[in-house]
């Protein structure tokens, strides 16, 4: 048995080379808009100090710096990629157009079979893992898939009652069979009962009135939170168990960066504690979509939070609903793209 | 019964809330209730009576004042006993 393989059988896919794209401009969270007292007071208890915005770059354009600085580090020429996945834009810039194509044209990713994954919010970047891994497993020809996302806010206002507040930021995985970042295990679940509860009415309007909204506030602060709860426990226990592996075997564990309070939610939902790099980069970045966790484990890699060799569990959530944890194990940091 | 366990959860929820909260006080609609006040309130729950709310159980109108919550606690509760009666009479 290859040493990637899982202990239950799933292929092997690693992250051979990873790169982000954070524009320069910062943003401190006290200059993001709100529409209200109730509003403001919520941003400034989100635990967000300040984000990095720039409102003249796409999500495509954010994808693409991310890309590539991926490509540049693992030495590969976009010609020879063999699979492009973009997680899609939360909001595409015209209809009917192909913003994945339009990144593979500006990289010249030529031979690169291209499409698209989404629909889960944050949690997106499972299914995009998921795609790649069978790719891989499929074709024993395909060497290398590069899975991007450019996050930006889908609303006018960057600031998303209750939730959080948006930056902008792109992200690029290469992903291959071996590499020093391997993803052993991938759950997901969904709930379609949540599909609409949240959303942005966006027809016959102009873009500036464009306005998140939570269509049962108690539905979110309740029965979705404690579904997480019981959901997230139940995925966990499974994940270990089927690994072979006990809470004592995980390095450490990283969430998507929502506010403070949605880490000590997880953390006592779970009973376990976020490595420091979630706090870190929440007060850096505020949230970027799906591209959360995987810097939050690069910062954790780069501030040894995590050692050679340690497992970590990623959790994502997303309100409409959906769950993932990935488990990963790292490799010498010093070999980390 | 009632009484005590109604008497248990708003002595929880007006510790939790910072405010007294008397038992038909919709504190969810009063919008004092998040994420984490949730989480507190059925871990309280479960801990306290004994019981594990299922996701099947998330119906946030049991859990809206104190007084739903006893009937809650006392569906859950009360369910084994039922189920010992009826074995037993049959």
């Amino acid at each position: 048995m290859p040493q990637q393989a899982l202990q239950h059988g799933a292929a092997p896919v690693a992250i051979r080379s990873a790169a982000w794209y954070l524009p320069e401009h910062t943003l401190p969270i006290t200059d993001v808009r709100t529409l209200d007292e109730t509003e403001r007071a919520t941003r400034d208890a989100l635990g967000i100090d300040t984000i990095r915005a720039d409102d003249r770059l796409s999500s495509v354009t954010l994808a693409e710096r991310a890309a590539r600085r991926a490509l540049e580090q693992a030495g590969l020429d976009a010609r020879d990629l063999g699979a492009l996945v973009m997680v899609e834009s939360r909001v595409q810039e015209t209809f009917l157009s192909s913003e994945v194509t339009q990144l593979q044209q500006r990289l010249g990713a030529d031979n690169a079979l291209t499409f698209s994954v989404g629909g889960l919010g944050c949690v997106s970047i499972s299914p995009a893992l998921l795609t790649a891994r069978g790719m891989l497993a499929a074709d024993p020809a395909l060497d290398d898939v590069l899975v991007v996302h450019g996050s930006k806010p889908a609303a006018a206002l960057r600031y998303r009652h209750p939730v959080t507040v948006n930056g902008d930021g792109g992200q690029a995985l290469l992903l291959s069979r071996s590499g020093r970042i391997r993803i052993r295990d991938i759950a997901q679940l969904t709930d379609g009962r949540y599909w609409d509860l949240f959303h942005v009415d966006y027809r016959d309007r102009p873009t500036a009135q464009w306005r998140e909204q939570c269509t049962e506030p108690s539905t979110y602060s309740f029965r979705l939170a404690m579904e997480t709860r019981n959901r997230l426990s139940s995925m966990l226990g499974d994940l270990l168990r089927r690994n072979g592996i006990g809470r004592g075997d995980v390095g450490g564990f990283v969430s998507q960066n929502l506010s403070a309070g949605s880490f000590t939610f997880i953390e006592d939902s779970l009973d376990i504690e976020m490595l420091p790099a979630c706090r870190h980069n929440l007060r850096k970045y505020g949230h970027l979509g799906p591209n959360d966790v995987f810097l939050n484990l690069r910062t954790a890699l780069d501030r040894e939070e995590l050692a050679p060799g340690d497992l970590a569990v990623l959790i994502n959530v997303s309100p409409v609903a959906a769950w993932s944890l990935l488990l990963v194990e790292t490799g010498p940091q010093e070999d980390v793209a | 019964m009632n009484d005590n366990i109604t008497e248990q959860i708003t002595d929880f929820l007006s510790a939790a809330l910072r405010r007294q909260v008397e038992p038909d006080d919709d504190y969810f609609a009063q919008g004092l209730a998040d994420s984490l006040f949730a989480l507190e309130l059925v871990t309280f729950v479960e801990s306290r009576f004994a019981l594990t709310v299922e996701v099947e159980d998330l119906d946030l109108d049991s859990f809206r004042t104190a007084n739903r919550i006893t009937e809650f606690v006392r569906r859950k509760t009360d369910a084994p006993d039922r189920g010992v009666a009826h074995a037993e009479g049959v």
